[in-house]
């Protein structure tokens, strides 16, 4: 498969994956902006902002050396995460952003694929906050989360099992791995940036993991934050814990060819396994549990290069050109 | 809002079409009545009301919004991707007429490569005198880089798209496109679009079918691959995704199960073109290339180009890659050299053209040059390497300033202009505001040539949409509509 096509079908199933997360977090926080407290609001922005790794554009009014999301317009926040283009990580950018790519590979994507994701972008593309805002922001989050999760069940059900569908699922995982990291050391963060976080902040993390009603059968329905923690990284019956996200990345590279570059592919493969292994058996017995989440990340990071270095952007020299057509 | 317009259950007829004699009508005959090929399609139109026509039209162009097949013009990127308007409603094409248009086709390519492979070895067509060489040599479009070179089979020209109209004394040939002609894609969706709307129709008039184009196409780029190379690998060259073009360029590599390539993904090494791959560099033997000629080798070309592949030519010249179209073919497509085409076919051939050419007058020529400016009123004025209805003068929809303005400019640089009559293009019904309007429109058939030719029944039928206008372009407001090309 062409180096590009690849390096196209990853980074679509990146910002897919990313959309459906800013999707989810942006459903639970438009709930919470109808009954919960001020405290637990300013909580959730405080979560989005910090997992991406951003500020409000244009800085926070009045903020001082903590951020106070309790002054910044919710209007503005939602409305920076959805829809405003110059925000690489709004819902909007990242399905402007996974079309792009797909229109670039649209040959090697199925046609059903392609036309969800345009369909779904079409769709939000020119809807303005004001649309929505007054009546319903809660079903317009739920209608597109259906959209996007549509894409996703569309290119598992139509999608060639080549080589591109490698690449589409390692991208899936690498991004699910990264954001679910980032969310939850964010969470664990704050926890002790701040001391006991309420139980809500919990519950809505479970939910973002679509993971509440399975946290409830395991344990109880009371929250204990270590629990939550240890079964959204560790439980593989939850499709979107660490551990599972990190084995199915693992086993999509395995699928993968060596490429032409041996040195990278071999390290590749080994920091997959590292990372497989930081979970399964260094978690359980660590304390730090910061300290894992941070070289979880940081592994997910080196795995993208990597992966980067070995398929898509490989020296050309040394390579050996192949006759065979 | 007249009751007619109201009442969207009322069957919408051609009470109100207008034909007028001096512009031949595509689907009646000057006394009204459908024409014989046509009664079929104006039986199913005139059966559905104008709520099952809109919602078909709606139908249509969503289909197109929907699968994003979609053109960017230049410089109006603002706007976006744009969809080109699709009329649901066919023209039809008898057989005799189509037959007749095929086999015109073919005679013009055949010729028109021979000419390629003669004005860049021998140029006995010049030392014979039938074109004056500073027609050839003055064409910007002449590579000097492509003399001694010969093609497989001698299709410089592997794929045109030859721009025909109809008047009133029929067929003739208004341009070849033969560097890199667009259209062939939006000729399939709406083919596909219109037949899911209009199945009824389509199956009785057993439209002869145009969807097997990528096969065909398959079939000459393999016929062009470099000697000794039985199973090719083929990619598709395309400028990228900001290219006018780029649906079109992803939709055939896809029909030919090709690698669409950019020029970052490909190096030349050791003469041998490759492909950068997830598994290493892979050679490629047969490139279709989207990118014009100036763009394609920035070693030997434009050196500012970034479209290209640094050593493409050179891989070119020692045959171990075919290009399709070979670079320098737009001499033969050149608007000066339009005007020998008829000569041209003679000279080759031996052959009378069975399409003719629109009566041209080369600014080059003092004759012309003379006729041109006294009658800039009547005439249309090109430049010779202008496209796309850009850098042309309508003289009879221009404003005297206009007129004079442009005479000013034909004085400058007489060589860089030719003119021709205003022809009256037939007219075909089209679906406007919920009524039957007749517009203007031309006749675009794709044809290839590998060691044979090979045309699919039909092509692009290009619409000038605002009434009265002869600008097909879909670039200036023009829109597109499906040709049925009957078995009898």
């Amino acid at each position: 498969m062409l180096s590009s096509s690849a390096n196209g079908i990853y980074w679509m199933a990146r910002y897919m994956e990313r959309a459906g997360f800013m999707c989810r977090l942006l459903h639970i926080q438009s709930e919470a902006l109808v009954d919960r407290p001020i405290a637990e609001i300013e909580f959730g922005w405080r979560r989005i902002y910090r997992a991406i790794d951003r500020n409000p554009l244009g800085g926070i009014q009045g903020a001082g050396p903590i951020d106070d999301y309790t002054l910044v317009d919710a209007y503005f926040l939602t409305d920076e995460l959805t829809f405003v283009r110059e925000n690489p990580e709004s819902i909007l950018s990242c399905l402007e952003r996974g079309r792009e790519n797909a229109r670039q590979i649209r040959n090697c994507v199925s046609e059903q694929m392609w036309t969800a994701l345009n369909t779904e972008f079409l769709r939000i593309r020119d809807i303005k906050l004001t649309d929505i805002w007054l009546t319903s922001p809660g079903s317009f989050y739920a209608e597109l989360l259906t959209g996007i999760d549509r894409f996703t069940g569309v290119a598992t059900a139509t999608m060639y099992r080549d080589e591109g569908w490698h690449f589409f699922r390692v991208g899936q995982f690498i991004e699910r791995v990264q954001f679910s990291c980032s969310l939850l050391l964010t969470q664990k963060t704050l926890e002790l940036q701040y001391g006991e976080l309420a139980e809500a902040s919990w519950r809505s993390l479970l939910r973002i993991f679509h993971a509440s009603g399975a946290y409830d059968r395991t344990h109880s329905i009371e929250i204990q934050p270590e629990l939550v923690l240890d079964l959204l990284v560790t439980d593989r019956r939850i499709p979107e814990s660490l551990l599972r996200s990190v084995d199915r990345a693992t086993q999509e590279l395995s699928s993968l060819g060596d490429g032409p570059n041996t040195v990278t592919s071999g390290a590749l493969r080994r920091l997959a396994g590292r990372l497989g292994a930081l979970l399964r058996y260094d978690w359980p017995d660590r304390d730090d549990r910061e300290a894992v989440l941070r070289q979880v990340l940081t592994y997910s990071q080196q795995l993208h290069a990597l992966l980067s270095e070995t398929y898509f952007d490989y020296a050309i020299q040394g390579v050996p050109r192949s006759n065979v057509r | 809002m007249s009751n007619r317009q109201s009442d969207r259950s009322a069957k919408l007829d051609f009470k109100n079409y207008e034909i007028e004699a001096s512009f031949y009508d595509e689907m009646f005959d000057v006394d009204g009545s459908p024409r014989a090929h046509c009664v079929e399609l104006h039986s199913t139109l005139t059966d559905l009301t104008q709520l099952e026509l809109s919602t078909m039209q709606e139908r249509v162009t969503r289909s197109f919004y929907n699968e994003g097949i979609t053109f960017i013009v230049y410089g109006d990127e603002a706007a976006g991707e744009r969809i080109i308007p699709i009329d649901c409603v066919p023209r039809v094409l008898a057989n005799a007429e189509w037959r007749h248009i095929e086999s015109g086709l073919d005679q013009r390519l055949r010729a028109l490569n021979l000419f390629l492979e003669d004005i860049y070895n021998e140029a006995r067509i010049i030392t014979d005198g039938v074109i004056p060489v500073d027609v050839i040599r003055g064409c910007p479009q002449y590579r000097i880089e492509m003399r001694g070179l010969s093609a497989p089979y001698g299709a410089w020209v592997a794929i045109c798209g030859t721009d025909l109209v109809r008047t009133n004394d029929g067929f003739c040939v208004l341009e070849d496109n033969l560097r890199v002609p667009s259209g062939v894609s939006y000729m399939i969706a709406t083919r596909k679009a219109v037949k899911a709307n209009l199945r009824n129709a389509y199956r009785r008039s057993r439209v002869l079918d145009v969807e097997h184009y990528g096969k065909l196409l398959l079939r000459t780029l393999r016929d062009i691959a470099p000697p000794g190379v039985s199973d090719p690998t083929i990619a598709l060259l395309t400028p990228g995704v900001f290219n006018s073009a780029f649906y079109e360029h992803m939709f055939l590599a896809s029909e030919l199960d090709a690698e669409l390539v950019e020029g970052r993904d490909l190096i030349v090494n050791d003469g041998y073109v490759y492909m950068r791959t997830t598994s290493g560099m892979r050679r490629v033997d047969v490139i279709y290339r989207r990118v014009d000629d100036d763009f394609i080798d920035p070693l030997v070309f434009r050196a500012d180009s970034y479209l290209g592949v640094p050593g493409l030519l050179h891989a070119y010249r020692l045959g171990n890659v075919s290009l399709a179209n070979a670079p320098g073919t737009g001499v033969a497509d050149d608007k000066s050299v339009y005007a020998y085409v008829p000569d041209i076919i003679r000279y080759y051939l031996g052959e009378e053209p069975i399409l003719a050419n629109v009566q041209t007058n080369l600014c080059r020529q003092s004759e012309g040059l003379e006729y041109t400016l006294d009658n800039l009123e009547n005439l249309v004025v090109k430049q010779v390497g202008g496209s796309g209805g850009y850098g042309m003068l309508i003289g009879p929809h221009a404003t005297p300033e206009e007129r004079d303005a442009f005479a000013r400019q034909i004085q400058a640089d007489p060589a860089n202009y030719i003119s021709q009559p205003v022809l009256d293009l037939s007219r075909s019904p089209c679906l406007i505001d919920n009524e039957f309007e007749p517009r203007h429109v031309d006749l675009r058939p794709f044809i290839l040539r590998g060691d044979e030719t090979r045309i699919v029944p039909g092509g692009l039928c290009r619409i000038a949409l605002p009434r009265g206008s002869l600008v097909v372009n879909s670039s200036q407001g023009g829109g597109a509509k499906d040709i049925w090309v009957l078995p009898t």
